[in-house]
C-alpha cells in the first residue's frame, strides 16, 4: 500500500540530527535526566572548588568530631572518621563516575565489536559468537565478579576491568539484532548492488543506524556498571584508596552508623548513587522513546466524543430499493499536539440492501479513515466532527460505547486486509469466530456453536481439519477466507471490506472476489469494497464512491463513472490505470501528489494537480453537485455547465 | 556468444537450502527458486518478466546481479561470462548492470542526502576525480530522472521527497554510472496508480535517449503494455511463455498465461469476460510436481502432461511456450 | 516431532553451558593469581589431618597435568596424561559425589552448610518474587490501560525510580527506619526462641521476613513494571486487537482473552533472566539483614575469605540460574504455538 510523505517545503533542509535535537527537547523525561547528569558531573569535575573540606587529610579532627549531626559546619554531618560527609560525597561522584564510564566503556567496545561482526558476517561465525554471548549472559553477574575481585587485587583498574569485561552481553545482543535488522534493509542490498564493499557498508550503513540503540544501550550498561561497582564497595571488595559512594556506605553500615543513628552517613552517599542511575534511566528512556518510538495511541484507548450536528439532506432517492446504511454530510478530524488534520469532509453516500458500493482513492484519500468511524473504531486521536450515521434506525455516530459493542459485528462487520497480525497469533482460527459468535449470540450450546464455525469454514472453502490451527499456518489467501468466513459469522447486514486482496496475487485475488460476489448474492448482503483498484472496481461494484484528500470527488452507479465521468480526477484516474483489453494504451499520469492532511487548501483540494482548474478551485471549496441520476459530483466545473 | 545479445542466459538455476542445514538429516530439502531459465535480451530492448510471488523472478534478478550466487547455468553479459565472479572481479561490471528495487521508502538510506545517495555509486566504482566533477555527475543524473532543478533536491534527506521522487533518486542512483542494463524489480508496485505511469514513461524515455536495455520484473501485466518489446511469464522457477508484448497479451497459448491474462480485472464494466479462476494455491517450490509443473491446476492438462516436463515449444519466430499442447 | 528436537536442543544447550560453568569454576580458582587452594593448604586455621585429607582429596598432590610416559594412556601434545589423574577430573568427580570442600571457617564440609543456607534463600526469593511479580505486572498492567493518563505517568516514574534504587542502599534506608518502628534488626529468627511453639515461630520469621521481602518486592518490581506495561502497550496496538475490538468485544474481553496471553510472554522470559539478577540482589539484601541464606554466606565468606564456600555458593547460584533459564525456554515454548515450527 502506498503512503505518500512530507511536501516540499522550500525551507531549511532538516537533518536527522537537528530534528533529533527537536524531539528531545520536548522530552520531558529525557531532558530532566540530562540535566541531573550534567549536574553531577560538574560536581565531579569541579570537586576540589565545591567541597568545603579536604577527604584525605585528618587534621584536626578528633574522636569527638565522629558521626556529628548537620550542622553549619558539616553541612551532612560527619562520618565514622569524623570527616565531612559532604566532601567525602562530592569527591566520591569522581571514584564511581570514573568506574561506571571506564568500565561501561570497555563492555560496549567489546559488545559492540561482537555484534557488528556476528552480525554482519553471519553463519558459523555469528554462531559461535552468539552461544558464547548467550552462555556468559544466563551466568548470574554479580556472583561472578564477586568470585574474581576476592580472588584478585580490589584495586580500582581491577575493578573497572572485571566489571567492563563481564558487562558486554546485552550490548552485543542489540547490536547484532540491529546489525541484522539493518542489513536485511533493502538500501544495504542497493549498496551491494552498487558493488560496495564490507567496509564501506559497515562504515556507511551499518554503524550510523545501529549508532543510536547503541547509545540507549551504553547508557543502561553505564548505570549497571555504577551500580555493580557501588554493590561491590559496599561488600567490601572496594578499592580502600579510592572512596566511592559505595565504599562510604561499607564504611557507615560495617561502622555503626545504624546504631549510632547517622542517618546522614547512610542516605547521602546512597542518594548519590540514585541520582546519577536516575538521570540515566530518565535519559536512556526518554532516548529510547525517540529512538524506537512506539505508537501514540493503542486500540483501547477512549475515542472522543462526537460532535452533535444537524444533518442536512444532500441527496435524493436513487432507487426504491431500501436504504440500509444513510451516511450524511460525514466530516472526521484528527486531533493532536495542537493541530487538526480535517482528514474526512462532508461526505455522504447510502448503501442499499444487496449493493455493492466500491470506495475509490488513493493514498490519504480518507477512505479507510471513513470506514473505521463507520464502525466507531477511530484511533484516540480521531472525532467525528460533524454528520449522521443512520443504520437500522440509530445514529451510530452518537451511540455511546457499549452500544456501539451491540451493532458491531452482528449489524455491520468488518473484512480487514488480512496481514498477519489481524488474526491473533496465539489462538486458533475456529477459536476467533466462534468468539464472535459467542459474544453476539450468548448461551448457545458448544456444538451448535463449533457447526456454525465448520459451516463458516466451509462456506469459505477452508477445510474442516483447518479450524484448529493457528493463524500462521494458513498462507495469505486462507487467511483472508478465513477473516471471510469470521465476518459473516453472525448474519450481519452490511459487510466493509478494506482492501481485502491488496497484499494477494492475481490469482488468489480473483479466487475471494469471486468468492465475496458468491456471497453477496447467496445472503443478500450489501457491501462496501474499499480498494484502490479500477478494474475490481468496475467488475463488481454498482456503485462507486470516489474519494480524494478526504472529499467526495464523484459518487455514481458503476456505469456512469466509467463511462460518462465528470470530475476531473476520476478522469484522469482513468486515464492512468491500465486496460489490459488496450495493451498499448500509453498511460498517463498525475503531476504532484495528494495533500497533508493538516496543511490543507482553502479551495478544492485537487486543484493544484487538476489540470482544468481556474481561478474560482483554488480559493472556493466546491459544493456537491447532483447531475440526474443520482450523479454526484464535488467539483464547479460541473456547475458552470449546468 | 554473439554481440547482439547484450545479455545471455543459459540453463539458469538458483537453488536455496529449505530451512537451516541440520545435523542429522537424510535428505536436504531445496527451495527451486530459479529451475532452469534460458533469456537471451538485445541492446535497448525491453522485455517484462512477469508472475506471482515465488514464481522466481526476483531471485532471478538477484542471481543476474550477482547479488545471490547460481547454482547451475552460466550468464553472459556483453560476451562476458559473469556467472561465478568475485566480488571484485564483479565490480567492473556492476557499473554496467544496475537494479531498482521496489520499496522507494527503504531503499534509501535515511541517514543520507540526496547527493550523497547519488555520489555513493561513483565513490564506490572511484570514478569522476574531483568534487566538482562528480557532482556534475550527479546533476546530471538527477535531472535525466526528472528531478529538476536538481540543487533544489541535492541537499534533502529521503523523508522529505515524495514517493515517486524517492523512486527517482534510486533511479538516478543507477543512471549515475551510465549502465548499459536495468533490472527494475517491481519499480511502481508501491507507489499510487496516478503516478506510476511517471515512473514508467521515465524508463521509457531512457531506453530511447541512453539506448538502456531495461528487464522489467512486475506481478501487474497491465503495466508492461506500452512500455515492454517482449513478456515472458514465470511460473515456479521457470519461464513457461515468451514472445512479444502483442503476442502474449493478446494471444497467449499457454493455460498459466491464459488463466492470468483472463482474470486482471479490467477498468470497463461493460466487458464481461470468461475468467478462468485457478483453483488452489501455487504449490511450493521445494516439491516440485512431477511431469509439468503446472499441470495439478491446470484446466486442460492430459495424462501426458503428469510424466513429460516440457521444455519451450516454438508457436511462432518469437512466441514460444512450454505447454504439451502445442506438441501435438 | 519438532518440538521433541526443539527441547532437545535446550536441553543439551544446558548441558553445555554448565559444563562451562564448571570449567570456568575449576579455572578461577586455580589459576587466578594467588591460588588460594594451594594457600588454603597453608592457611592457619586448617587442623593439620585437613589440611592433608584435602590435598589428597583435591588432588593437590597431582599435577594439574602430568606427563608421564609409563602409566598414562593419552598423549596431549609432548605430555602423556591420565586423564583419571588430573586435578580437573578429581575436580567432577568430587562434584559429582556431592563433595564440595571444606570451609576454611567452620572446617565442616561447605555442602552441609549451602544445603541448609539454600531452604532461607529460597524463602526470601520466592516470597519477593512472588510480591514483586504479582505488583509489578498489575501496576504495568494499568499503566498501560490507561496510557498516557496520570496513572500510566506516575506508574512510569514509580518503575524508573526504583529500578535506580541500589538494593543494598534500600535495604539500610528500611531497617534503618524499621528498627525505630519495632521491626527486628536482622537475623530469621529471633534468638533463644528455637523451641518455642511452631506458630509463635512462624510468625516470628514473618515478622524478621517484612523488611527484606519489602526491599526486595520495591526493586525487583520496577522491571517487571516497565517490561509489562511496553510489552502491553505493544500488543495493544496490533491489528488483531483492532479486530478483536471490531468483532464487538468489551474492553474486559479484549484484555482477558486477546491481550493478556501475548504482552505476558516477555515477562516469562524476564523472570528467568531475573533469576540470576534477583540472587545477586539477594546477596545484598541478606548482607545487609543479615539473613541466613546462600548470600549472606558469600557475604560471610568475603569477609573471612572463605574460600571454598565462595567456590562452592558460586557454583550452586551459576548452575541453579542456568537450569531457570532452561525452565522459563521450555515454558515459553509451550506458551507461544509459533516457536516449534520456527
Amino acid at each position: 500500500m502506498a503512503v505518500q510523505t512530507a511536501e516540499l517545503k522550500p525551507s531549511v533542509p532538516s537533518s536527522p540530527l537537528t530534528g533529533f535535537w527537536r524531539e528531545f527537547r520536548k522530552n520531558r523525561m529525557g531532558v530532566v535526566g540530562l540535566v541531573m547528569l550534567v549536574l553531577i558531573v560538574i560536581v565531579a569535575i569541579f570537586a576540589p572548588a565545591l567541597a568545603p573540606y579536604d577527604p584525605e587529610t585528618s587534621e584536626g579532627i578528633t574522636s569527638r568530631d565522629i558521626y556529628n549531626p548537620p550542622s553549619t559546619d558539616h553541612w551532612f554531618g560527619t562520618d565514622d572518621a569524623g570527616k565531612d560527609v559532604l566532601s567525602s560525597f562530592i569527591y566520591g561522584s569522581r571514584v564511581s563516575l570514573i568506574v561506571g564510564f571506564f568500565a561501561a566503556f570497555i563492555s560496549i567496545v567489546i559488545g559492540g565489536v561482537i555484534g557488528i561482526v556476528a552480525g554482519y558476517y553471519g553463519g558459523r561465525l555469528e554462531n559461535i559468537l552468539m552461544r558464547f554471548t548467550d552462555t556468559m549472559l544466563v551466568i548470574p553477574d554479580l556472583p561472578l565478579i564477586v568470585v574474581i575481585v576476592a580472588l584478585t587485587k580490589p584495586s580500582l583498574l581491577n575493578i573497572i576491568f572485571v566489571i567492563g569485561l563481564l558487562g558486554w552481553t546485552t550490548t552485543a545482543r542489540v547490536v547484532r539484532s540491529q546489525t541484522l535488522a539493518v542489513k536485511s534493509r533493502k538500501f544495504v542490498l542497493r549498496a551491494r548492488a552498487i558493488g560496495a564493499g564490507t567496509r564501506h557498508i559497515i562504515l556507511h550503513h551499518i554503524l550510523p543506524l545501529v549508532l543510536p540503540l547503541l547509545v540507549v544501550n551504553a547508557i543502561l550498561v553505564i548505570s549497571l556498571a555504577i551500580l555493580n561497582e557501588s554493590t561491590l564497595s559496599f561488600l567490601g571488595l572496594g578499592d580502600p584508596t579510592a572512596t566511592s559512594w559505595g565504599q562510604m556506605l561499607n564504611f557507615a553500615f560495617g561502622r555503626g552508623a545504624m546504631s549510632a543513628g547517622a542517618w546522614w552517613a547512610l542516605v547521602v552517599p546512597g542518594f548519590g548513587i540514585v541520582w546519577v542511575v536516575l538521570g540515566l534511566t530518565l535519559l536512556g528512556h526518554g532516548l529510547e522513546q525517540i529512538l524506537n518510538p512506539r505508537l501514540e495511541s493503542h486500540h483501547l484507548m477512549p475515542g472522543r466524543p462526537t460532535v452533535q450536528t444537524e444533518a442536512v439532506d444532500v441527496t435524493g432517492k436513487r432507487s426504491d430499493v431500501p436504504v440500509l446504511l444513510d451516511v450524511r454530510n460525514l466530516s472526521i478530524h484528527y486531533v493532536g499536539d495542537g493541530q487538526v488534520a480535517k482528514a474526512v469532509h462532508n461526505v455522504s453516500f447510502q448503501l442499499h440492501e444487496g449493493e455493492l458500493l466500491g470506495l475509490v482513492g488513493e493514498s490519504g484519500c480518507g477512505k479507510t479513515t471513513l470506514m473505521m468511524a463507520l464502525m466507531r473504531l477511530l484511533p484516540a486521536a480521531g472525532q467525528i466532527a460533524s454528520g449522521s450515521i443512520r443504520f437500522g434506525g440509530w445514529d451510530l455516530a452518537t451511540l455511546k460505547e457499549d452500544e456501539m459493542a451491540e451493532i458491531r459485528w452482528k449489524g455491520i462487520s468488518i473484512i480487514f486486509q488480512g496481514a498477519m497480525n489481524a488474526l491473533n497469533p496465539v489462538r486458533t482460527v475456529g477459536d476467533q469466530i466462534a468468539e464472535a459468535i459467542n459474544k453476539h449470540m450468548p448461551g448457545l450450546p458448544h456444538g451448535v456453536v463449533n457447526a456454525r464455525v465448520l459451516e463458516l469454514l466451509d462456506l469459505v472453502g477452508i477445510a474442516a481439519e483447518h479450524k484448529d490451527h493457528y493463524p500462521h499456518q494458513y498462507s495469505g489467501g486462507m487467511r483472508q477466507r478465513a477473516m471471510i468466513a469470521m465476518a459473516l459469522s453472525c448474519d450481519p447486514q452490511v459487510v466493509i471490506a478494506d482492501e481485502p486482496t491488496t497484499a494477494l496475487d492475481v490469482m488468489i485475488q480473483a479466487q475471494i472476489l469471486e468468492l465475496l460476489d458468491d456471497l453477496r448474492k447467496k445472503l443478500g448482503l450489501a457491501i462496501i469494497f474499499v480498494t484502490h483498484d479500477l478494474g475490481v472496481v468496475a467488475e463488481m461494484c454498482d456503485s462507486v464512491l470516489v474519494m480524494y484528500g478526504g472529499m467526495t470527488a464523484e459518487y455514481a452507479s458503476v456505469d456512469s463513472i466509467y463511462n460518462a465521468p465528470r470530475h476531473p480526477y476520476t478522469q484522469e484516474l482513468l486515464k492512468a490505470f491500465p486496460d489490459l483489453s488496450k495493451p498499448e494504451k500509453r498511460l498517463t499520469s498525475i503531476p504532484g501528489y495528494p495533500p497533508k492532511l493538516n496543511a490543507l487548501p482553502d479551495g478544492c483540494r485537487f486543484a493544484p494537480r487538476c489540470p482544468l482548474a481556474f481561478e474560482r478551485c483554488v480559493t472556493e471549496m466546491p459544493r456537491l453537485h447532483e447531475l440526474n441520476g443520482g450523479h454526484i459530483v464535488g467539483c464547479h466545473l460541473v456547475e458552470e455547465k449546468s | 556468444m554473439s554481440d547482439e545479445f547484450i545479455l545471455e542466459v543459459k540453463n539458469l538455476k538458483k537453488y536455496f537450502l529449505a530451512g537451516r542445514p541440520a545435523l542429522f538429516s537424510r535428505t536436504e530439502q531445496y527451495v527451486h527458486a530459479v529451475d532452469d531459465v534460458d533469456l537471451q535480451l538485445r541492446r535497448g530492448e525491453v522485455i517484462a518478466l512477469v508472475g506471482e510471488s515465488g514464481c522466481g523472478k526476483s531471485t532471478l534478478a538477484l542471481t543476474l546481479m550477482g547479488l545471490e550466487n547460481a547454482t547451475e547455468g552460466s550468464i553472459f553479459f556483453e560476451g562476458r561470462d559473469i556467472t561465478h565472479l568475485t566480488d571484485r572481479e564483479r565490480k567492473s561490471t556492476r557499473q554496467r548492470i544496475q537494479m531498482v528495487f521496489q520499496d522507494p521508502y527503504e531503499s534509501l538510506n535515511p541517514t543520507q542526502t540526496i547527493e550523497e545517495i547519488v555520489t555513493e555509486p561513483l565513490v564506490v566504482h572511484g570514478l569522476a576525480g574531483d568534487h566538482g566533477e562528480r557532482q556534475a555527475h550527479v546533476v546530471r543524473a538527477l535531472e535525466d530522472a526528472g528531478l529538476k532543478p536538481a540543487e533544489e533536491y541535492m541537499h534533502r534527506f529521503p523523508h522529505q521527497l515524495s514517493g515517486g521522487q524517492r523512486q527517482r533518486v534510486v533511479i538516478a542512483s543507477a543512471l549515475v554510472l551510465e549502465p548499459h542494463l536495468l533490472l527494475a524489480d517491481e519499480p511502481v508496485s508501491m507507489l499510487d496508480v496516478s503516478i506510476r505511469a511517471e515512473i514508467i514513461n521515465l524508463l521509457a524515455d531512457l531506453r530511447e535517449s541512453r539506448g538502456i536495455s531495461v528487464i522489467f520484473i512486475t506481478h501487474d501485466l497491465g503495466t508492461v503494455g506500452y512500455f515492454a518489446d517482449r513478456v515472458a511469464v514465470m511460473y515456479l522457477g521457470r519461464i513457461v511463455e515468451i514472445g512479444s508484448m502483442r503476442e502474449v497479451l493478446t494471444d497467449p497459448k499457454h493455460p498459466y498465461a491464459q488463466a492470468l491474462l483472463s482474470v486482471i480485472p479490467v477498468p470497463n464494466p461493460r466487458l464481461r469476460r470468461k475468467r478462468m479462476i485457478l483453483q488452489g494455491e501455487t504449490p511450493n517450490p521445494i516439491e516440485l510436481p512431477v511431469g509439468c509443473r503446472f499441470h495439478p491446476r491446470c484446466p486442460v492438462a492430459m495424462n501426458i502432461c503428469k510424466e513429460s516436463d516440457p521444455r519451450l515449444l516454438p508457436i511462432s519466430e518469437t512466441h514460444r511456450a512450454a505447454c504439451l499442447l502445442l506438441a501435438k | 516431532m519438532k518440538r521433541y528436537r526443539y527441547l532437545l536442543k535446550k536441553v543439551s544447550w544446558s548441558a553445555f553451558t554448565i559444563l562451562f560453568v564448571l570449567i570456568l569454576n575449576f579455572f578461577l580458582f586455580r589459576v587466578l593469581p594467588g591460588d588460594p587452594v594451594k594457600a588454603g593448604t597453608h592457611d592457619p586455621r586448617f587442623k593439620k589431618e585437613n589440611q592433608e585429607a584435602m590435598r589428597v582429596r583435591f588432588g593437590l598432590d597431582k599435577p594439574v597435568i602430568n606427563c608421564f610416559e609409563t602409566l598414562n594412556p593419552i598423549k596431549v601434545g609432548d605430555c602423556w596424561i591420565n586423564p583419571f589423574e588430573t586435578q580437573f577430573f578429581i575436580y567432577i568427580r568430587n562434584l559429582v559425589q556431592g563433595e564440595l570442600g571444606i570451609s576454611y571457617h567452620t572446617n565442616g564440609p561447605v555442602a552441609d552448610i549451602l544445603v541448609e543456607r539454600l531452604w532461607n534463600t529460597l524463602l526470601l526469593i520466592g516470597a519477593g518474587q512472588i510480591l514483586s511479580i504479582i505488583v509489578g505486572i498489575l501496576f504495568g498492567l494499568f499503566a498501560a490501560w490507561k496510557a498516557r493518563t496520570v496513572i500510566d505517568y506516575s506508574a512510569l516514574i514509580t518503575g524508573l525510580v526504583t529500578w535506580s534504587l541500589p538494593t543494598f542502599w534500600l535495604g539500610i534506608i528500611l531497617l534503618f527506619w524499621g528498627s525505630g518502628h519495632g521491626f527486628p534488626i536482622g537475623g530469621r529468627i529471633t534468638p533463644g526462641t528455637s523451641s518455642y511453639p511452631l506458630s509463635y515461630q512462624i510468625a516470628d520469621i514473618a515478622k524478621h521476613m517484612v523488611l527484606p521481602t519489602l526491599t526486595y518486592t520495591i526493586v525487583y518490581m520496577g522491571e517487571y513494571l516497565l517490561v509489562m506495561r511496553s510489552s502491553l502497550m505493544d500488543v495493544l496496538s496490533e491489528d488483531y486487537i483492532l479486530t478483536a475490538k471490531a468483532k464487538g468485544l468489551s474492553t474486559f474481553q479484549i484484555l482477558k482473552d486477546h491481550a493478556l496471553k501475548n504482552a505476558m510472554l516477555p515477562i516469562v522470559t524476564i523472570i528467568a533472566i531475573n533469576l540470576g539478577f534477583t540472587v545477586a540482589g539477594a546477596i545484598q539484601i541478606e548482607a545487609v539483614f543479615s539473613w541466613p541464606g546462600l548470600g549472606g554466606a558469600v557475604y560471610e565468606a568475603l569477609e573471612r575469605r572463605d574460600y571454598p564456600v565462595l567456590q562452592g555458593v558460586f557454583l550452586l547460584i551459576a548452575v541453579s540460574v542456568v537450569i531457570a533459564n532452561l525452565i522459563a525456554d521450555l515454558m515459553y515454548s509451550y506458551l507461544d504455538p509459533r516457536v516449534q515450527t520456527e
